[in-house]
């Protein structure tokens, strides 16, 4: 048994998690962070990819609207790195009621959401892809913001101040002597425990933060799992945020994000977080959701289906019970006065666009309960790589290829990914997880979908990191499957065709399903060094 | 355009068929969407690989397995076809000796450094065989990203074939650019070895690092088509055997063989269009009478006494599967056998095993004639062979190479009879 020792642990790895370690290293206090998984692996990795500007709540939710607003202007000048300033779009097409449109503008301008209208002429010509039947277009600053990124970026700034975070360590118990939180107990990936010992615990783990409450005794919250289906689709259809100008509802939102178009959602009250089945009605009307935005969506190839659940709080000890207590922006639990339990809080819910506010929330509760205000800078310094606040841009990868066109191996065609990034990013993730790498990357996530570049990645992680066989092949393997879960009830047309082309290269010719891999490995991650 | 025959596509079935066809005194045009997919593969002639167990001997299990699978297209294929079919293709392969049998599989190390079970191979694939053990040194070129010798010789030294002999596998990576280039393709290196001064260079680069008794694998890039010399003078100087593993595509040695037999088929006065999908056809009384390809400038229209389907499977673009689910054969829409029902699993969670949709095409009569659904011949003069036929897993058994080219002799077999 391992024991560490932090003044405050962060239990939750995505962004809420991440921008609270963040907050609390840049406050002064000693911060480590835990994580089942990888990094932003849980809800804030499986979104579309929206930088909300506040619009899609602009009639429904005012005071959401706002703070996505704000929030939205300070990722803008903190994050511009994770950025791409593609701004949005809010089109009234054939099915909407066409008097929404008035209410949105309406709702823009009392919560401050610079909204403008474009003629629909001009934004054809500027998405000439839109369905040439809508009859209203509004603009609003929304953007895409890439997740892994960002995550990344606050856990590398909270290392800048002090702090540390431990991915794949999954919280399995609570230490509590008398009416205070004084840690918890991990498992690492090994399934060695470790024992976290920490003045203050901050509960960050979104949708599944009940069952941690539950762990440290605090009875009573449910978090109702809102399960939403996205599909990827292998080309950038739009490369500004279509919005469909209505009540928010399922299929309504295209969002160009890296190579890639996301449209999205559904929502399905779902038992279970961690199901995250794929249904075929959704994906079907996923798909048809997409014509009437994009007319011809569906001859486009489909790259991946996922789900992901939106943490929905509700609590028995409110006063009322029914669900109409269910709110999408975030709840801040304070144990000390629901249960009698000091030195720990319970942040879940928001939007991924807000959480640095509600990390700054969360900050400032504890800081209120250990009687020691400190000022919060986060809205103030830049994450790395954002220093020069210039938005990322879908050519920037190209460009910086086309310096080293001659020099060096390109190993990922489709995310054009050379072998010193790949490499550096082996490196610094210090991982035999393929996936993890996926992640920081955006290895093989392409139309190809890993077909060429797996093999070649599988062979260069096993040379750098002087793994065993064993190791690689198994990395090699998950990564296939991994890959599988989000293609195989989406395969149609040129992507089932490269999924058999794949087949062939990895059964057909290199039949990799008989290579013994290593036995009685773990989901696989690592430490950041 | 008026031909005996036409063959819609340009793989080793297909060409198989036309080239049988050409030297029956047929008049033959092949027309292809593409290149044709022996790019694609190891040019290696799998049979029957997997079992589900590794498959020793397909002759041994070939009978077995076909009463256990009667829908698999080798269920079609008379017994006594098959010894023609790989005499045949031998003969054709002359320039570039195929090796191997059917009473034994080779056990051919792949470049993840797996054994792959394949009955027949091109002499410089086949020389590689691993089946009873042996020492073999791996060698590659580090700005080569299609192949990585360390892992594969670790997978190697990991897999033992079960006999008393050992594998004893190890790389040895030649490190810096090829020929002043970071990033060259497997084609790029191929050229480069049928270049005196590169061999020079690697034979030196060798010089003193090759142990004795040891067999120098490497990845199938020795020559684009003068493989056999390249091979003959790179053992004699290194002074030990070489043999090659096939890449990722495009396949040096799946081009080598594709050349091969489009010059036979030149030869034998047959047309080859490639490039060329057909998009529509025209038929009466239950016969074909033409098909119309598109090169993109113009249409034509090939007549023809009779039509070979060959255009493969889906991964070929031979059967597609659109948006609403419905499948459908590309070149003539001709009726699916083995679609999975509206509702049902098309592809299971598990991404190696086995999926209901992988084995949908075309369910052929004892002529090699596509029937529909109730069992009745569509078209009396169209035949189907190679991936676009029902019931196989080829990928998963092994046996791709092997269907494609029995599948293809056996059609022409046919036609050559009617």
């Amino acid at each position: 048994m391992k024991t560490v020792e932090a003044e405050v642990l962060v239990i939750g790895g995505g962004a809420t998690g991440a921008g609270v370690l963040r907050d609390v290293c840049m406050r002064g206090y000693e911060g480590l962070l835990v994580e089942r998984s990888d990094l932003a692996m849980g809800t804030s990795g499986r979104f579309h990819g929206l930088l909300h500007s506040g619009g899609r709540y602009a009639v429904k939710d005012p005071s959401s609207a706002k703070e996505c607003m704000d929030e939205n202007r300070v990722l803008r000048r903190i994050a511009a790195d994770c950025i791409e300033d593609t701004s949005g779009y809010f089109v009234t097409t054939e099915k909407d009621d066409p008097s929404y449109s008035d209410l949105f503008i309406d709702g823009c301008l009392k919560t401050g959401i610079p909204v403008e209208e474009v003629s629909v002429s001009a934004a054809l010509a500027a998405e000439p892809r839109l369905s040439p039947r809508i009859s209203r277009v509004l603009q609003v600053p929304d953007a895409a913001v890439d997740a892994w990124k960002t995550v990344w970026g606050c856990v590398r700034s909270a290392q800048d101040h002090g702090g540390r975070a431990l991915p794949y360590h999954k919280v399995t118990g609570i230490l509590r002597e008398d009416d205070r939180v004084l840690g918890a107990v991990a498992e690492d990936r090994a399934g060695d425990e470790v024992h976290i010992r920490a003045g203050f615990t901050i509960n960050a783990s979104g949708a599944w933060a009940a069952s941690i409450a539950s762990l440290a005794g605090c009875e009573g919250i449910t978090i109702l799992p809102g399960r939403g289906i996205m599909i990827a689709m292998g080309h950038r259809l739009v490369d500004t945020v279509i919005n469909r100008c209505q009540m928010p509802t399922d299929g309504d939102i295209l969002v160009p994000i890296r190579t890639v178009s996301v449209i999205g959602t559904t929502d399905e009250e779902a038992s279970d977080p961690d199901d995250l089945a794929i249904l075929q009605e959704e994906v079907d009307q996923m798909l048809d959701d997409g014509e009437t935005l994009v007319p011809g969506f569906k001859q486009a190839r489909a790259l991946r289906v996922w789900a992901g659940v939106r943490p929905l709080f509700k609590d028995s000890k409110a006063e009322a019970s029914s669900t109409r207590d269910v709110s999408r922006s975030h709840k801040l639990v304070d144990h000390r006065e629901r249960d009698g339990v000091d030195g720990f809080l319970t942040i879940t819910g928001g939007k991924f666009t807000t959480f640095r506010r509600m990390a700054e929330d969360t900050v400032d509760a504890m800081c209120a309960q250990l009687k020691g205000e400190r000022a919060c800078h986060t809205h103030e310094e830049p994450l790395p790589d954002s220093e020069e606040r210039t938005y990322y841009t879908l050519g920037s990868r190209l460009s910086a290829r086309e310096e080293a066109l001659h020099d060096e191996q390109i190993i990922c065609e489709c995310e054009l990914i050379g072998r010193r990034a790949l490499e550096n990013a082996m490196q610094r993730r210090g991982s035999f997880d393929l996936d993890d790498i996926r992640r920081t990357l955006r290895l093989g996530m392409g139309p190809c979908q890993g077909g060429f570049c797996i093999y070649r990645s599988a062979g260069i992680l096993h040379s750098l990191q002087s793994m065993d066989a064993g190791t690689a092949t198994t990395s090699l393997k998950d990564f296939l499957q991994e890959r599988w879960k989000g293609l195989h009830p989406i395969l149609y047309g040129d992507g089932l065709r490269q999924a058999k082309l794949d087949d062939w290269i990895f059964q057909g010719l290199l039949d990799v399903e008989h290579l013994p891999g290593r036995a009685g490995i773990k989901k696989a991650g690592g430490e950041k060094a | 355009m008026s031909a005996d025959t036409v063959v819609i596509g340009a793989g080793l079935a297909g060409l198989t068929c036309a080239l049988r066809l050409a030297e029956g005194g047929r008049k033959v045009a092949v027309v292809a969407a593409g290149a044709g997919s022996l790019h694609l593969g190891g040019a290696t002639i799998d049979i029957l690989g997997y079992d589900p167990g590794v498959v020793a001997s397909p002759a041994a299990v070939l009978g077995p397995f076909i009463r256990a699978h009667p829908e698999h297209p080798y269920a079609q294929v008379p017994p006594s076809l098959w010894a023609g079919a790989l005499e045949w293709l031998r003969a054709r392969c002359e320039p570039l000796p195929l090796m191997g049998s059917m009473d034994q599989n080779l056990m051919l190390p792949t470049a993840a450094g797996a054994l792959k079970p394949s009955a027949f191979a091109p002499e410089s694939v086949a020389a590689g065989d691993l089946s009873t053990g042996g020492k073999v040194a791996l060698v590659s070129f580090s700005a080569l990203k299609d192949f990585y010798p360390k892992l594969a010789a670790a997978n190697l030294n990991r897999a033992q074939p079960g006999s008393a002999e050992r594998i004893e596998a190890r790389a040895i990576e030649l490190l810096g650019t090829v020929a002043g280039e970071a990033d060259p393709g497997t084609l790029r290196l191929a050229r480069a070895f049928e270049e005196a001064p590169f061999r020079a260079e690697v034979i030196a680069r060798l010089e003193g690092r090759i142990e004795p008794g040891e067999r120098v694998g490497f990845p199938a890039v020795l020559g684009l088509y003068r493989n056999p010399e390249v091979v003959a003078e790179l053992a004699e100087r290194i002074g030990a055997a070489v043999f090659e593993i096939p890449t990722l595509p495009p396949s040096v040695p799946g081009m080598r063989l594709h050349a091969l037999l489009s010059r036979a088929l030149k030869k034998a006065r047959g047309r080859v269009v490639l490039g060329a999908p057909v998009v529509s056809s025209a038929s009466y009384n239950g016969r074909l009478q033409s098909v119309s390809t598109d090169t993109g400038a113009r249409r034509s229209s090939h007549e023809a006494r009779h039509f070979v389907v060959a255009t493969g499977g889906v991964s070929a673009g031979g059967v597609t599967l659109d948006s609403s689910w419905a499948f459908k054969e590309s070149a003539l829409d001709l009726p699916l056998d083995g679609v999975p029902p509206p509702g049902t699993e098309r592809f299971c969670p598990d991404v190696f095993g086995s999926h209901p949709a992988s084995q949908v095409g075309v369910a052929v009569d004892e002529e090699w004639r596509p029937l529909d659904a109730g069992g009745r011949v569509v078209y009396d003069n169209v035949r189907v062979c190679g991936a676009t036929l029902a019931g196989a897993e080829p990928h998963r058994e092994k046996s791709g190479n092997g269907i494609s080219l029995v599948t293809g002799y056996a059609v022409a077999d046919a036609i050559l009879r009617s």
